[in-house]
């Protein structure tokens, strides 16, 4: 029985013992904002380690793209679930034991939960500055709009939509809503801390080592080369665990205490740590009458809670493919990145695409039912080919979109009827730009090393990264051992984000085997990718090659009480070359599954700043029993093509491709997730009656 | 560090009575355990004694000569896959058989879900609907309580400090029932709406569950010659559901008229 | 308290507080690392474990509960179960954390329905959630593993 994952062998971050260990717990605000003007741990026992603000108040304010993190609240607390303090003990019952003891005393503040309205200029303020990092992960320029809650703009400019407009035939004009969701990865945070005289060693399930040390370096005034990042497994991330969770707590505890400290979450926590961005996107978009695509026109507000985290990124991606793969000469997007005074949002799989395609292909399909065309026929006349240039002004260059969006609607049987289905496609880009390096050492024993810093949730890289580097070495995967990422050892990776890593490390690969036959013990491979975008104009280069998918769906709707089956669900997607096909197969399937979720039942569901459903019970994600009765995909590859991530391809179009099912029912909904309830609406509203 | 609660396993229902009289509400009661480990998991619960019927014998039971008897330690499984239960109350085997995770229940007991009284529980309401009762012991004696008087509010019943459920009886003899469990989002989700039915002759009970505190059972509503649709809205007008995460008290209206009437739809046919 | 369980077919004796679930213990006291927490309230199955052959929210489970039962984990599955084997084949895993979990609910739906039809198994394991979204290959595990 080889493989670790069916005899329980896997050990996980949450799994790391360390001799002489401590286990922590967090204390977390309860209000989503409040001056804290008292913390008091005097009750507290002896033996147990705590952490109130005065001990990281000398420490460095981090963030990886705005710098307005700090390891504990200090002052102000931002968000319901803030970290406030900490505890260390010898096990996390005692912790929180010890924790219940500390005393608080909170002054509530005005606060605000919705992005368009934190984005006005009478909200509360959730920072008072806004400055922007000087770390690799902040790798595009950032324009916080100073004096509100607005920590990055994105813009593209692209013609003159307003005046294209008037010389359209038809222009219709919405705005859709997209509730925050959980990643609800099986296994929680967790992260371990030890410091070995001034060097601090960190195990933690993370997608981004080198970005979290330069963090930490930053938090503990030090030298990042004193710092060493180890990456068990996770058991599963989705964005979730990436920069600085609880890194810099345990650190911090690790430090003060003396000893190692791990700290691990409880499920609850999760919704009080990461989430994904709500946002509000409004469409406005105009063709002439034969269909072809003129103008449109954008408004994103990405809702990023109380501390940016990437929040920035995910709103410039969010707005740079919110044009989507189509010919459209005129196009303006303003994506807002907006504080709010709920806990933060940063990377979740999809990265901003999910939100902007949900908007962009429900509207798509609106122009197309009134111009009396159909929805795919209305794609495929407007769709980008090779030598079509992007609203970003670069030239598109090995362009599928046809091939993947004529691959779903067969799937469907779109031609024999089309009541009930639904088609939405897909442009997303890769982090650009970036470096990935790679390192492979010949063993006495004919094996060989692979070390680098991409990290293993579940994606399968491991493996595939193993087989590519079998294929240059011209050997048998069995002779290849891919080394636990450690940042004292390997060499540097932009981070395991962005379904980048096959892609890149496939490239760097070839550049290490050849220095490795070169010089014989080690060769050392490295890839960097260029681009990036004027984030007031949107003009440069967005990604460096483009993840490519489209998906069909085809529901039954009980139309008694909203209820919305997905009979079929298919996904087209653009593969290039697979290297790992049961891998490939797993991640389009999984993501499929995931944009299922979004679609019809998650939801962070938030009263007064405070999340109401902060557990698997009044949080669903997909069952078993919740499965289409068909859900089929295909892996598009070309003969001599590229590696093409696919790690996130299928999720973004398929709410779409659903919402867009219903609306071949004429049933409107514009909010994600379709909730029967909303659903039923809409039932109402075509009866004629409900307004 | 807190004190371990005292675990207590009587070896006799008597043993197990007299314990409970002792300690009253300071000793949690284990039978199946799920309910109160999800409790003690969420810091909801820290008991000071816990009282596990475990050992209890002749509690497990399932017997149908006329009625049914099924022993408060039967767990949800047993009655999910009782041949006897399939065969002549089909509609409670199907009840029991919806609820959770088949973990759930091998572990969820017949008298724990009673005792629980969990608004969104599935058994209860059919039971109401079949007209069962659950006979209940202290050391004063033995009485029965029909399940619409046991479950009186959220979370609450009408068990005296001192009882235990012992047996929940089912009356036999002729009769159509349905169960329908309608659920919002996820099918593993607990039910916006659940409906059960029983028609015995011209004896009528329609039952809603997971949509207020308790069960709801309006017998003068349940007109045996009403048609479906006009009991389904009678039901509806008649709750003040409550608003959840799964649908506003306004959606629940709509789906009850809906499920109640297509419940009473199956038992017609 | 001490107590002794009967785990993967052997006596242990071991401490643990009376209000300790089965899960903890099986982890601390066992190493049995295959038993995790997701979600702590006996809806994810992450925690399954085999108790008389039966799956159980091993974090439901009182560990003073299952003395004198026979508890199973994958550890104790031997090195030749055909339902380890079957997702081996099926590659029906990514992250591995829900997986096994996932072994021993099938292994309680092939112990009562020998060849378990497609809604049988997605009714059976739809109590095991795997946000990887692996369904689809471990519904094919299940069929291989069934005779």
């Amino acid at each position: 029985m080889s493989d670790p994952r069916v005899t329980g062998a896997v050990r996980y971050a949450q799994d790391v013992e360390l001799p002489d260990m401590l286990e922590a717990r967090i204390v977390r605000s309860p209000y989503p904002h409040a001056g804290i003007a008292r913390v008091d741990a005097s009750a507290l026992p002896d033996g147990v380690v705590v952490l109130l603000p005065d001990d990281v108040r000398g420490l460095g304010v981090y963030g990886p793209q705005i710098q307005d993190a700090t390891v504990l609240a200090l002052d102000v607390a931002r968000y319901a679930g803030d970290p406030v303090a900490a505890v260390a003990a010898r096990t996390a019952r005692e912790a929180e034991q010890a924790a219940s003891l500390i005393e608080i005393d909170y002054e509530e503040l005005p606060a605000v939960f919705d992005p368009v309205e934190a984005a006005g200029d009478d909200a509360p303020r959730v920072h008072e500055i806004a400055e922007v990092s000087e770390n690799e992960a902040a790798y595009f320029d950032l324009r916080p709009q100073p004096g509100t809650n607005v920590c990055h703009r994105f813009r593209v400019r692209q013609g003159d939509p307003e005046a294209a407009f008037e010389e359209c035939d038809v222009v219709v004009e919405e705005t859709y809503r997209t509730a925050g969701a959980q990643h609800v990865h099986m296994e929680p945070h967790a992260s371990a801390a030890r410091w070995d005289g001034d060097r601090l060693e960190v195990w933690t399930g993370t997608q981004t080592p080198y970005n979290l040390r330069s963090d930490l370096a930053r938090i503990f005034l030090m030298d990042p080369e004193r710092i060493r990042i180890v990456c068990p497994p996770m058991g599963g991330a989705f964005g979730a665990k990436t920069f600085v969770r609880l890194e810099g707590i345990a650190a911090a505890l690790a430090r003060k205490a003396g000893r190692p400290v791990k700290c691990v979450l409880e499920r609850a926590e999760e919704w009080q740590t990461l989430n994904r961005h709500p946002s509000v996107i409004r469409v406005r978009l105009g063709a002439k009458a034969d269909g072809t695509l003129v103008a449109a026109r954008f408004r994103c507000w990405a809702d990023t809670g109380a501390y940016a985290d990437c929040g920035p990124g995910v709103a410039q991606k969010m707005g740079f493919a919110a044009a989507g793969p189509y010919r459209i000469p005129h196009v303006w997007v303003d994506a807002d990145c907006v504080y709010t005074n709920l806990p933060p949002n940063g990377a979740f799989r999809g990265y901003g695409q999910m939100q902007s395609t949900w908007a962009r292909e429900l509207a798509l399909d609106l122009l197309a039912d009134r111009l009396g065309i159909d929805p795919v026929e209305l794609r495929l006349k407007n769709v980008l080919h090779d030598g079509d240039r992007y609203c970003t002004g670069e030239e598109m260059h090995d362009c599928h979109y046809e091939a993947c969006l004529r691959a779903a609607a067969r799937a469907v049987d779109w031609d024999d009827a089309r009541r009930g289905k639904g088609v939405a496609l897909l442009l997303k880009g890769m982090q650009t730009p970036s470096r990935a390096e790679i390192a492979v050492e010949a063993e006495d024993d004919g094996t060989y090393t692979v070390r680098c810093a991409t990290a293993e949730m579940g994606q399968g890289a491991w493996r595939t990264i193993s087989l590519l580097a079998a294929e240059e070495l011209g050997v048998d995967v069995g002779q290849i051992r891919y080394a636990v990422p450690d940042t004292d050892i390997g060499p540097y990776d932009t981070r395991t984000t962005s379904s980048r890593s096959t892609y890149v490390m496939a490239r760097a690969l070839r550049e290490a085997v050849r220095d490795l036959r070169a010089n014989g013990r080690r060769g050392h491979g490295m890839i960097e990718i260029p681009g990036g975008l004027d984030p007031d104009t949107g003009q440069g280069v967005a990604s460096h090659h483009w993840h490519q998918g489209a998906a069909a769906a085809e529901v039954r709707v009980d139309e008694e009480t909203g209820k919305v089956e997905v009979v079929r669900l298919h996904a087209a997607i653009y593969a290039g070359r697979v290297v790992n096909r049961p891998g490939a197969e797993l991640q389009n399937e999984g993501s499929m599954i995931m944009g299922l979720g979004t679609a019809l039942y998650e939801e962070i569901d938030v009263a007064d700043g405070q999340v109401t459903n902060a557990n698997l019970s009044d949080y669903e994600i997909p069952a078993f029993a919740d499965m289409p009765e068909r859900l089929t995909h295909d892996l598009i590859e070309r003969e001599g093509a590229d590696i093409h991530g696919l790690g996130e391809t299928a999720l973004p179009p398929v709410p779409a491709a659903i919402g867009n099912a219903l609306a071949s029912l004429r049933l409107h909904v514009t909010e994600l997730p379709l909730a029967p309830e909303a659903v039923l609406c809409a039932v109402d509203v075509r009866e004629g009656v409900r307004a | 560090m807190s004190p371990e609660p005292e675990w207590l396993q009587p070896r006799s229902l008597a043993e197990a009575l007299d314990l409970k009289a002792e300690r009253g509400e300071e000793a949690t009661v284990v039978a199946g355990g799920t309910f109160v480990g999800i409790l003690m998991n969420q810091g909801l619960l820290a008991p000071t004694a816990l009282l596990s019927l475990a050992r209890v014998p002749r509690l497990d039971g399932i017997e149908a000569n006329g009625d049914l008897r099924l022993g408060a330690l039967v767990t949800h499984r047993a009655v999910e896959l009782s041949l006897v239960v399939r065969e002549r109350w089909p509609a409670l085997a199907r009840s029991f058989s919806v609820v959770a995770s088949p973990r759930v229940r091998n572990q969820a007991t017949v008298g724990g879900v009673l005792a629980d009284a969990d608004y969104a529980s599935d058994p209860p309401a059919m039971l109401t609907a079949l007209g069962a009762v659950a006979v209940v012991r202290s050391s004063r004696g033995e009485r029965s309580i029909p399940i619409d008087e046991l479950i009186v509010g959220h979370y609450e019943t009408t068990l005296a400090f001192d009882e235990l459920i012992v047996e929940v009886r089912v009356p036999g003899g002729g009769h159509r029932a349905a169960y329908r469990k309608f659920r919002s989002r996820s099918h593993e989700d607990r039910p916006c709406v659940a409906v059960a039915v029983c028609r015995r002759g011209d004896d009528l009970r329609v039952v809603v569950g997971a949509v207020a505190d308790r069960p709801q059972l309006f017998p003068e509503l349940c007109d045996p010659h009403a048609t479906p649709g006009e009991i389904g809205l009678a039901y509806a007008d008649a709750i003040e559901p409550l608003s959840d995460i799964r649908g506003s008290a306004e959606y629940r209206r709509r789906v009850i008229a809906v499920e109640v009437r297509r419940a009473l739809e199956e038992i017609a046919g | 308290m001490r107590l002794t369980l009967d785990v993967n077919g052997t006596r242990r004796e071991i401490e643990a507080r009376t209000d300790e679930m089965l899960m903890d213990v099986l982890r601390r006291e066992l190493g049995l690392l295959s038993v995790r927490e997701t979600c702590g309230i006996g809806v994810c199955g992450a925690c399954t474990v085999l108790v008389d052959g039966a799956p159980i929210s091993g974090c439901l489970m009182l560990a003073a509960a299952a003395e004198g039962r026979e508890v199973v984990t994958v550890e104790g599955l031997g090195g030749d179960d055909p339902v380890q084997r079957a997702f081996v084949e099926a590659h029906a895993f990514q992250c591995g954390y829900c997986t096994p979990g996932m072994i021993l609910a099938a292994k309680g739906l092939l112990a009562e329905i020998q060849s378990p039809s497609e809604a049988e198994i997605r009714e059976s394991l739809s109590g095991n959630l795997c946000r990887c979204g692996c369904y689809v290959k471990i519904a094919d595990a299940v069929r291989r593993a069934a005779p």
